[in-house]
C-alpha cells in the first residue's frame, strides 16, 4: 500500500509539482508582497486556466504519441467564429457552431494522421497555417465587435463571467480537468488512449482501434482549444486576428513541463495545468521584477529543457522506456 | 486625301495630343505595361491594409498602363518580409515600394535591386539612418514615426496644462513587435517628450496575442503603480490596455484621475476610442496617400526620371476630441458604415 507521499512521488505530474513548489518558494523570497497579492494571484490563475484548457488537450494528444501544432490557430478560429456568428445565430448558436468548426478541424487532422499515415507534426503544422489563414480571409484583418446585448447574455456570463469574484474560466478548467482525469484513468476509452501511446502494436493486437482513439483525441484536443477561445472572448471580446498566436508552443511547453513525454504513453492532465501555471507565473513575475518581457521566451526554453531531463529521469525510475 | 485618310490622320493627331497632355493615358514606351510591386508588412492581419489596397485601385484607374501588385506578410516576421522582398526582386519588376521595417535586414536585397536598375520607393517606414548611410531609394513616402510619438506626447502635455488630464509620472509604451523599427521610433518620440517633462518611461513588449498582452500589461501595471500613461503603438491594442487598467480600478478614461491612454492610427477603434472618451488622442499617418503616392513617384521616376529632393511626409496628423467627428465621417466614407461599426470593438 502506497502512502500519499509515495503516490505523489511516483505520479507523472511530480516534476511539475516540484517545479511549482520551487517557483513559489523563489517568488516568496524575492517578491513576497508583490506575488501574494490577490490581484496577482487572480490574474495568474485566470490566464493559467485558459492556457491550461489548451494544454490539457495537447497532453492527451502527446500521450497518444502525436502532437498538435494547430491548437493556437484553432483557439483563434473558434473565438473569431463565436464573435462573427453571434449576430446571426445568437450566443448559444454561435457557441455550438464555433465548437463544431473546432471539432471538424480536429477530426480532419486526426483522419489525415491515421488514414493518410502522415506525421502529426506536418499535418497539424498545415492546420496551424490553414486555420490562421482562414481567420485572415474571413475577417479581413479586424474581428467584429461583440454587441452590448451579447455581452450581458446569461450564456456569455456563464462562460466569461465571475462567480464569488473568481473568473468563470477557472471553474471551467477545474471542472474539465476532473472530468478528463476520470475519462483518462477511469474509463475504457482512457485506458485505450494510454495503451495507444504506450505500445500501439501491443494495444492493436488486443483489439484496440488506435486509429479511432487518435481521431477522437485530436477532436477532443481541438474542442478544448476552441472552448478556451470561447471562454476567453466571452470574458473579453475585444480581440484581434492574432488571437492564439504562438499559443501552441506555450501549450506544448506546459504539457511537457507537466510530465508528458513525447515518446507517448505517459503524461498528466494535472501536470499540464501546473505547467501552464508555471509558464504564466513566470511571465507575470519576470515583468513584475523589471526584466524585459522578451526574457520570458528564454526562460521557457530553459525550463523546458530542465523539465524534459527531470521527467525522463522520473520515467526511467518508474520503469518507462524513453 | 481620302475620307478614310482624314479619319486616320485625325485619330492619330487626337491620340498624340491626349498622350502628351494626360499622364493617365500614357503607355509604357515598349507598349507593355509597367509592373510595380508593393512588398508590405501590412497584411490581411491588419485592417490598415484596406487603405493601401483601395488607394492602389485608384492608382490603377489613373494609370492603366501600370500593373501594381500588393504582397504582404501576415505575421510580424522580418524574415518572412525579407523572403517576400527577395522573391519580388527576382521577378524583375519595374519598381518596388517597400517599408523599411529593418534597415539591416533590408539593406542587402534592396541595394542589389537598386544597383540592377529597379527603382525603390520606401513607404510607411523610412530608413532612419543619416542621408549618406541609408539605402539609396528614390524617396520615402509616409509618416515620421519619431514625430508621431513626439507630437502625441506634446499634445498630451498641452492637455495637462489645460487641466484635462493629470501630469505624467510614469509612461509605458506597449508594443506588439519588438523588432519593428517604426514602433520603436514611436516609443522613442514619446520617451523624448515625456522624460523631458520629468516622467519615467518604459518600453514593454506585450506581444500581439490578446490574452498574453493583457497578462503582460497587468503584471507591469501591478509592479509599477506610479504608471499613469499607456501609449499603445497599435490602435487595436488600445482597448486591451484600457480594459486592463479599468479592471484594475485605474480609471483609464480621459479625465483628471488615474490612467490616460494614447494610441495611433485612424482606424475605427482608435477614432471611436477618442470620441467615447477612452483615449486622449490618436494619429493619422495618411495611409491612403501611402498606398497611392509611392506608386505615382515610381511611375514618374521610371517615365521621366523624377526624384524628389527630400522625403514626403504624409503624417502625423493628431486626432483629438475636437476633430474626431470629422475623421469618423471620413473613415466611414472609405470603409463603409457597416464595416466601421463592426470594427469598433469598444
Amino acid at each position: 500500500m502506497q502512502t500519499p507521499l509515495q503516490a505523489l512521488v511516483r505520479s507523472q505530474s511530480f516534476g511539475a509539482v516540484i517545479g511549482v513548489v520551487l517557483m513559489l518558494a523563489v517568488f516568496s523570497i524575492v517578491d513576497f508582497s508583490g506575488w501574494w497579492r490577490s490581484q496577482t494571484l487572480a490574474n495568474v490563475a485566470h490566464f493559467s486556466a485558459i492556457l491550461g484548457l489548451v494544454a490539457m488537450g495537447q497532453a492527451l494528444v502527446i500521450i497518444t504519441k502525436e502532437i498538435d501544432l494547430s491548437v493556437g490557430s484553432v483557439y483563434g478560429l473558434t473565438g473569431v467564429a463565436f464573435i462573427t456568428f453571434e449576430p446571426q445565430y445568437g450566443v448559444g448558436g454561435a457557441i455550438i457552431l464555433a465548437l463544431l468548426i473546432a471539432a471538424l478541424v480536429g477530426a480532419v487532422q486526426g483522419l489525415l494522421v491515421v488514414k493518410g499515415k502522415l506525421p502529426s507534426m506536418i499535418v497539424t503544422l498545415g492546420g496551424l497555417f490553414a486555420a490562421r489563414g482562414l481567420i485572415y480571409v474571413w475577417t479581413g484583418g479586424s474581428v467584429n465587435n461583440f454587441s452590448q446585448a451579447a455581452r450581458i447574455n446569461p450564456l456569455t456570463r456563464l462562460f466569461g463571467g465571475e462567480l464569488f469574484g473568481i473568473e468563470a474560466a477557472i471553474f471551467w478548467m477545474i471542472g474539465l480537468c476532473i472530468a478528463l482525469n476520470i475519462m483518462l484513468w477511469g474509463t475504457r476509452f482512457g485506458n485505450r488512449l494510454l495503451a495507444t501511446g504506450g505500445a500501439q502494436d501491443s494495444a492493436e493486437s488486443r483489439g484496440v482501434r488506435s486509429d479511432h482513439v487518435k481521431i477522437a483525441t485530436f477532436t477532443l484536443c481541438a474542442l478544448l482549444a476552441g472552448f478556451a477561445g470561447i471562454v476567453t472572448l466571452a470574458d473579453k471580446p475585444q480581440t484581434h486576428v492574432t488571437l492564439g498566436d504562438l499559443m501552441e508552443l506555450e501549450a506544448i511547453a506546459a504539457a511537457v513541463i507537466g510530465g508528458c513525454l513525447l515518446s507517448g504513453g505517459r503524461g498528466s492532465l494535472v501536470g499540464a495545468v501546473l505547467g501552464a501555471f508555471i509558464i504564466t507565473s513566470f511571465r507575470y513575475e519576470l515583468i513584475a521584477l523589471g526584466a524585459p518581457s522578451s526574457w520570458f521566451i528564454t526562460f521557457v526554453g530553459v525550463v523546458l529543457i530542465v523539465a524534459v531531463i527531470f521527467n525522463q529521469s522520473l520515467a526511467r525510475r518508474a520503469g518507462h522506456s524513453v | 486625301m481620302t475620307f478614310k485618310g482624314w479619319i486616320l490622320a485625325a485619330t492619330a493627331l487626337a491620340t498624340t495630343a491626349l498622350t502628351a497632355t494626360l499622364p493617365d493615358a500614357a503607355m509604357a514606351q515598349d507598349g507593355e505595361k509597367l509592373r510595380f510591386v508593393v512588398v508590405s508588412h501590412i497584411g490581411s492581419n491588419d485592417p490598415n491594409m484596406n487603405w493601401l489596397t483601395m488607394a492602389m485601385e485608384e492608382f490603377g484607374k489613373k494609370y492603366p498602363d501600370v500593373e501594381a501588385e500588393y504582397i504582404s506578410t501576415n505575421n510580424y516576421s522580418i524574415q518572412e518580409h525579407v523572403r517576400l522582398l527577395e522573391q519580388a526582386i527576382a521577378t524583375r519588376p519595374d519598381g518596388i515600394a517597400v517599408p523599411i521595417v529593418s534597415p539591416d535586414a533590408f539593406e542587402g536585397p534592396l541595394r542589389r535591386a537598386i544597383e540592377s536598375g529597379i527603382p525603390v520607393v520606401a513607404f510607411n517606414i523610412a530608413d532612419g539612418r543619416p542621408e549618406g548611410e541609408r539605402i539609396p531609394y528614390v524617396t520615402y513616402v509616409g509618416g515620421d514615426e519619431l514625430l508621431t510619438g513626439r507630437k502625441l506626447g506634446e499634445y498630451a502635455l498641452s492637455q495637462v496644462e489645460a487641466g484635462v488630464v493629470p501630469a505624467p509620472t510614469r509612461v509605458v509604451c506597449a508594443s506588439h513587435d519588438s523588432a519593428h523599427e517604426g514602433l520603436k521610433k514611436r516609443c522613442a518620440g514619446m520617451r523624448e517628450v515625456m522624460e523631458a517633462s520629468g516622467a519615467k518611461f518604459d518600453e514593454l513588449f506585450i506581444g500581439a496575442e490578446p490574452a498574453t498582452a493583457r497578462n503582460t500589461l497587468q503584471s507591469y501595471l501591478s509592479a509599477n503603480t506610479d504608471t499613469n500613461y499607456i501609449f499603445t503603438v497599435a490602435g487595436w491594442s488600445a482597448p486591451w490596455a484600457w480594459g486592463v487598467a479599468n479592471e484594475m480600478g485605474l480609471s483609464p478614461d480621459v479625465d483628471m484621475e488615474g490612467v490616460t491612454v494614447l494610441t495611433v492610427d485612424e482606424g475605427p477603434v482608435s477614432i471611436e476610442g477618442v470620441r467615447q472618451g477612452h483615449v486622449l488622442a490618436t494619429n493619422s499617418q495618411g495611409f491612403w496617400l501611402q498606398g497611392y503616392a509611392p506608386l505615382e513617384w515610381l511611375y514618374w521616376n521610371v517615365k521621366h526620371g523624377y526624384a524628389p529632393q527630400q522625403d514626403i511626409l504624409t503624417g502625423p496628423i493628431i486626432i483629438t476630441k475636437e476633430n474626431a467627428d470629422k475623421w469618423s465621417d471620413l473613415v466611414r466614407s472609405v470603409f463603409g458604415e457597416e464595416a466601421y461599426n463592426q470594427q469598433n470593438t469598444w
